[in-house]
């Protein structure tokens, strides 16, 4: 079964097109790699997929029904690319992933130890179990990723959308966080989409890629969608050349 | 010489030290959200509409609260509605509001006769001459807002740190904020009374800065800031009646002394 059917996606802002006429699908318990150059539309077309922004024409479906806020049939997990939050803000982690953990509305009095225990668990999934009581604020990026990945989690998602979700972090905490996103595709069956313009991570995690700049330029596996063509049409000469020698090395 | 005790023997001092323990708690309590949300701008601009309500009770003949909390909630929703339908910025829509209200409020009070007293009541606030059915107003706004508030805490929470993020959890972004701003004016309005318009704001945000200035966690954040708003009503209230200054700004200004308090506290850890 698909996990999200996308046909014929536009998004336009004053008559100028941000992405036109997208159309893809994807499989259940996979990963795909969305890519492209600065500008291509791929965050926009998360945020579209995700309703964050309207489109207009075109149709998405998550597991074959439209996507309802207040009253989703699929839990959808997301970062984004950029959180943009007050880092002042006096929130510890375990308050932040308790703002998703049900019941949403309660009195904060009747909240009881399930929901710690919940939290615990999800943090432990994340490797960030030492982090609960920790200001969200004073986090460092590959910290804040799992945090963000875990909270994205607490509702237990059938589709997970990470929008860059490595940028700001160190080549070790890039590591360890497209290791944990195999593992969660793994160990809980998660349809993982994700934005990244790291080519070697295209290659070395994803099942698919989707490849991007305004319009679907290629789709499919990496090895076979992301021709010296391809690459070049989108990135230019220089970035050719950079894919030959991450397919070798791969 | 009185002493405080003397002085609580009085109806209207009681009255006055009840208030100041319920908006004590209630304006920090909603303060938070208007700090952590940057809304200090848009509940000046409540309070200053409230006056257009005043003006408007006064030439209707109508209760002054009442229509002080009827005008300012209307304006809230004009705000609210505009920022969703218009592209102009936030606090230039709250600019319009707000001078609009103001203009109009002066118009209207022009065209009144005499001299009004229970004008000056609400512009510069005199938290002596609370009612017992200013009380009991009061009473019913905290009840409501602060259990309205920590019901839907996650809500709230979710939507003040990231908009985005809590519409993709399916949280009704649009219901939840049009109902903080229906909150934060009627809480406005009905503390209005104890400081005046010009100085209602303080209320909110002054002791909910100094709890952010030291909390490190929200339970935390709310915790200190209805203690901070609990000391500086019954501090400056106790202080105004034994030096015998107004008691509105004395209030306010024990308030801002907690705030540099925590402020030093923070910079010193």
């Amino acid at each position: 079964m698909n996990a999200l059917t996308v046909e014929n996606l536009c998004v336009k802002i004053n008559n100028h097109h941000l992405i036109e006429n997208i159309t893809f699908s994807v499989e259940e318990g996979s990963i795909v790699a969305i890519i492209g150059p600065n500008g291509a539309g791929k965050t926009t077309l998360i945020k579209a997929i995700l309703g964050l922004i309207p489109y207009a024409p075109g149709a998405v479906l998550l597991f074959g029904r439209p996507l309802k806020h207040g009253n989703s049939h699929v839990k959808v997990g997301y970062v984004p690319q950029r959180l943009e939050f007050d880092r002042t803000f006096p929130l510890t982690v375990s308050e932040l992933l308790g703002f998703t953990v049900p019941p949403v509305y309660s009195f904060p009095f009747l909240r009881g130890k399930d929901e710690k225990r919940h939290i615990g668990e999800l943090l432990k999934v994340v490797g960030a179990q030492d982090l609960a009581e920790r200001k969200v604020g004073n986090l460092s990026g590959g910290e804040l990723q799992r945090v963000m990945i875990a909270k994205a989690l607490v509702n237990d998602p059938g589709l997970l959308f990470l929008d860059e979700p490595a940028s700001g972090v160190d080549i070790e905490g890039q590591e360890r966080f497209y290791d944990l996103v195999k593992r969660l595709k793994k160990e809980k069956g998660l349809t993982i989409i994700l934005i990244s313009h790291d080519l070697n991570v295209v290659y070395r995690f994803a099942d698919n890629v989707l490849c991007l700049n305004r319009r679907l330029v290629c789709s499919g596996r990496p090895e076979e969608a992301l021709t010296d063509d391809v690459i070049k049409s989108v990135y230019g000469e220089m970035m050719g050349a950079y894919i030959h020698s991450c397919h070798e090395h791969d | 010489m009185n002493t405080i005790t003397d002085f609580l023997s009085y109806p209207f001092i009681q009255r006055a030290f009840i208030a100041s323990l319920m908006a004590g708690v209630l304006c920090p309590f909603v303060g938070n959200f208007v700090v952590l949300r940057r809304m200090s701008f848009f509940s000046d601009a409540i309070s200053h509409s409230a006056f257009a309500g005043i003006a408007i009770g006064a030439v209707l003949g109508v209760d002054l609260s009442v229509s002080s909390i009827a005008v300012a909630l209307l304006i809230s929703l004009l705000i609210a509605f505009l920022s969703e339908k218009t592209t102009l910025s936030h606090d230039t829509i709250i600019g319009i509001a707000f001078s609009g209200a103001i203009a109009s409020g002066m118009l209207i009070i022009g065209m009144l006769k005499g001299y009004r007293a229970d004008l000056f009541t609400f512009l510069f606030g005199d938290i002596l001459a609370i009612t017992n059915t200013d009380l009991l107003l009061l009473l019913i706004v905290s009840v409501l807002s602060i259990s309205t508030l920590m019901f839907f805490s996650k809500p709230f929470l979710q939507i003040t740190f990231n908009r985005d993020l809590a519409r993709v959890e399916g949280i009704n972004v649009r219901f939840f904020e049009y109902l903080l701003f229906l909150i934060i004016a009627t809480v406005v309005t009905v503390s209005l009374k104890i400081v005046g318009i010009i100085l209602v704001t303080s209320l909110l945000i002054v002791p909910a800065a100094s709890a952010k200035n030291l909390a490190s966690s929200m339970k935390n954040l709310f915790g200190l800031s209805c203690l901070f708003g609990l000391v500086s009503g019954v501090a400056g209230l106790a202080l105004s009646i034994y030096l015998n200054t107004s008691s509105g700004p004395t209030i306010v200004l024990v308030s801002i002394a907690i705030f540099f308090l925590t402020l030093f506290r923070r910079s010193g850890s």
